[in-house]
């Protein structure tokens, strides 16, 4: 059996999801013996039209990307979202919070009408083609996508934490933000990450999107019993899962 | 087997010996919390403590471990950690829920990982000294024990009382078995600290005696109190996670990128996730979050009785804490099903 040929793609993004992947040092010699890579720009000069798995990070912020996605798709037997971008729209969402032009004046100044540079709301790439597998987080955390990779070589499912962030907290022992009066998003992100952040010291910032079935609402209950505001909790679900779609 | 008085200045020289001796386990402050960990000196120990993050059930029971490796067709070895180690300052209502567990690991299928490393441990107990924000155990029978220890020791004034049962408990002791005896007014000091403990360790009142509910239960099933707490359950697990009577587990094969070796993994799940239900071909049969919710009080109050004997709750407060929208107080929900609805 030949090796699954391979490419990485991105579109609006900050390409460190594919940075991770370049981070799996060593690992990265594991990961070519078992998959063979045809396109990634990132990290070779091939080019490819023929692969088996297309692995996409960025999300969808042009017009014509969704046409370059939609050809990506028809060519892929498997489509894996990298990272938050890619996954929910990430940061990029942040945009959609705005009026598009006063975006484009900010960003371009007197270079906005420019026809390249134009731009409409950020989707997530399963808002537009359907998604096989989707690897959260900002960034991704290579080890899981390697696990995701063999899984899918096997013939695996691979399984993907659907609970929240709580849970690998209290499998570090950590002692949880909200007992220091401050908001975290945990109990309503999806674990996965290891809890990396609330066991430095940091609450949550739900960079890999909500848990399955979050109960936002009883985030927003709690608000009081911490001397904390909705408008707070708010104010932190803006940064990734603000405007987050749920699939149907 | 006696029973002994020793200063504090000795307890300290006893542990450093423990230390030195092996691998010792006891409680330690962090974050403004306490927890067990490796105890490098005996000035780190805090027999002083309320309660910890998590109980010392992770000694026996890991967060997360390999059950065994394998190697492609070479074939597989079981993992077991056979290490003897010491634990320090577990308080009673944990030692309570470790014979629970072992109740458990040892019935049916023996659980030979969990089984290795409980023979393995020495438990020194210590009566609690400082009441945690949530305890109740007091309300569960559980303030003070008289068994399921290696060593208790007890403060009393400027010394502890040192009370060794089993033969594990002899071996440690060590110098101590020169210190003085107790004598009768220590003694009776220590029965006061029980005494005190049962009566104080009820931060919540449970208006029920504990064998009753089973019974309560058997008639609670369709009480409102499960839909309307459950609204603001995050299904987070925390609950589950930080309990020590808690053992469910989840194992999966962790397969190396040779995709021939590789390791099986057991780690902690929860009754309380969502997806803890759910079996081959996506069925859940917990799906609604009232159901699981639900589940959790049932576990605790009527199944695990019917299996082992015990109600399975110890009154050690740490899901009351740990819960953050405040809604996993077993006391509260058991005291609800007593009213009218
Ligand atoms: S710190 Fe955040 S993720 Fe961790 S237990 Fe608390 S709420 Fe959950
Ligand atoms: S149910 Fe709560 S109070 Fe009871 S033993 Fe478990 S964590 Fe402790
Ligand atoms: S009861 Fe509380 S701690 Fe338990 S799963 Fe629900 S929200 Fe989490």
């Amino acid at each position: 059996m030949s090796n699954p040929r391979v490419a990485i793609f991105d579109f609006a993004c900050c390409e460190g999801c594919q940075l991770q992947v370049v981070n799996l040092e060593e690992d990265i010699l594991s990961l070519i013996a078992l998959v063979d890579p045809v396109e990634w720009r990132e990290a070779m000069s091939d080019h490819s039209d023929s692969y088996d798995i297309a692995i996409i990070e960025g999300s969808i912020t042009r017009p014509e990307d969704v046409d370059r996605l939609k050809t990506i798709r028809e060519r892929a037997k498997i489509l894996i979202a990298l990272g938050a971008c890619a996954t929910m729209g990430g940061i990029n969402k942040l945009k959609n919070n705005f009026d598009l032009k006063e975006v484009r004046q900010a960003v371009y100044g007197a270079a906005a009408g420019m026809a390249h540079l134009n731009t409409e709301p950020t989707r997530a790439l399963d808002e537009i083609v359907k998604v096989d597998f989707k690897v959260h987080g900002c960034p991704i955390d290579n080890r899981e996508l390697g696990a995701i990779i063999r899984c899918l070589i096997m013939g695996k499912t691979p399984v993907i934490p659907t609970y929240p962030v709580c849970v690998e907290c209290k499998k570090n022992e950590v002692v949880c933000r909200y007992e220091f009066n401050e908001i975290c998003l945990g109990p309503v992100t999806r674990a996965g990450c290891g809890a990396r952040c609330p066991s430095r010291g940091f609450w949550c910032f739900g960079c890999r999107g909500y848990a399955e079935e979050p109960n936002v609402a009883a985030a927003s209950d709690v608000m009081d019993h911490y001397g904390k505001t909705v408008e707070d909790l708010k104010s932190r679900l803006t940064l990734f899962v603000g405007q987050q779609e749920f699939p149907p | 087997m006696g029973v002994v008085t020793v200063d504090l200045k000795m307890l300290n020289v006893w542990v450093e010996g423990l230390i030195r001796g092996g691998r010792v386990f006891g409680v330690q402050a962090k974050n403004n919390r306490f927890q067990f960990a490796p105890l490098l000196m005996a000035a780190n120990l805090r027999l002083d403590y309320d309660v910890t993050v998590i109980p010392p059930k992770k000694y026996m029971q890991p967060a997360r471990e390999d059950l065994l490796t394998f190697e492609g067709a070479a074939g597989f070895e079981t993992c077991l950690d056979q290490e003897p180690f010491i634990l320090i300052g577990v308080h009673p209502y944990d030692v309570a829920a470790i014979a629970q567990m072992d109740a458990v690991f040892s019935g049916d299928n023996v659980d030979v990982h969990y089984m290795t490393r409980r023979k393995q441990a020495t438990v020194v107990a210590c009566d609690v000294q400082a009441a945690s924000a949530n305890v109740f155990a007091g309300c569960m029978g559980t303030a003070t024990v008289d068994k399921g220890f290696d060593i208790l020791l007890t403060r009393v004034g400027d010394h502890y009382v040192v009370d060794s049962r089993t033969h594990k408990g002899e071996v440690i002791l060590g110098n101590l078995v020169k210190a003085p005896k107790a004598d009768a007014v220590s003694l009776a000091r220590r029965e006061q600290v029980w005494e005190d403990n049962r009566k104080y360790l009820r931060k919540h009142e449970l208006r029920m005696a504990p064998e009753t509910l089973p019974t309560l239960l058997e008639a609670s099933c369709d009480h409102p109190v499960w839909e309307e707490k459950s609204q603001r359950c995050f299904s987070c697990g925390s609950c589950n996670m930080v309990c020590p009577t808690c053992y469910c587990f989840d194992v999966r094969d962790d397969v190396r990128w040779d995709l021939k070796g590789g390791a099986r993994v057991r780690d902690w799940d929860g009754c309380m996730l969502r997806d803890f239900a759910t079996v081959a071909g996506g069925h859940n049969f917990r799906k609604n979050r009232a159901d699981r919710y639900r589940h959790r009080y049932y576990r605790k109050g009527k199944y695990m009785p019917a299996k082992i004997g015990h109600i399975s709750c110890v009154g050690c407060g740490r899901c009351i804490s740990a819960c953050v929208t405040k809604i996993a107080n077993p006391v509260e929900v058991y005291n609800r099903l007593l009213e009218v609805r």
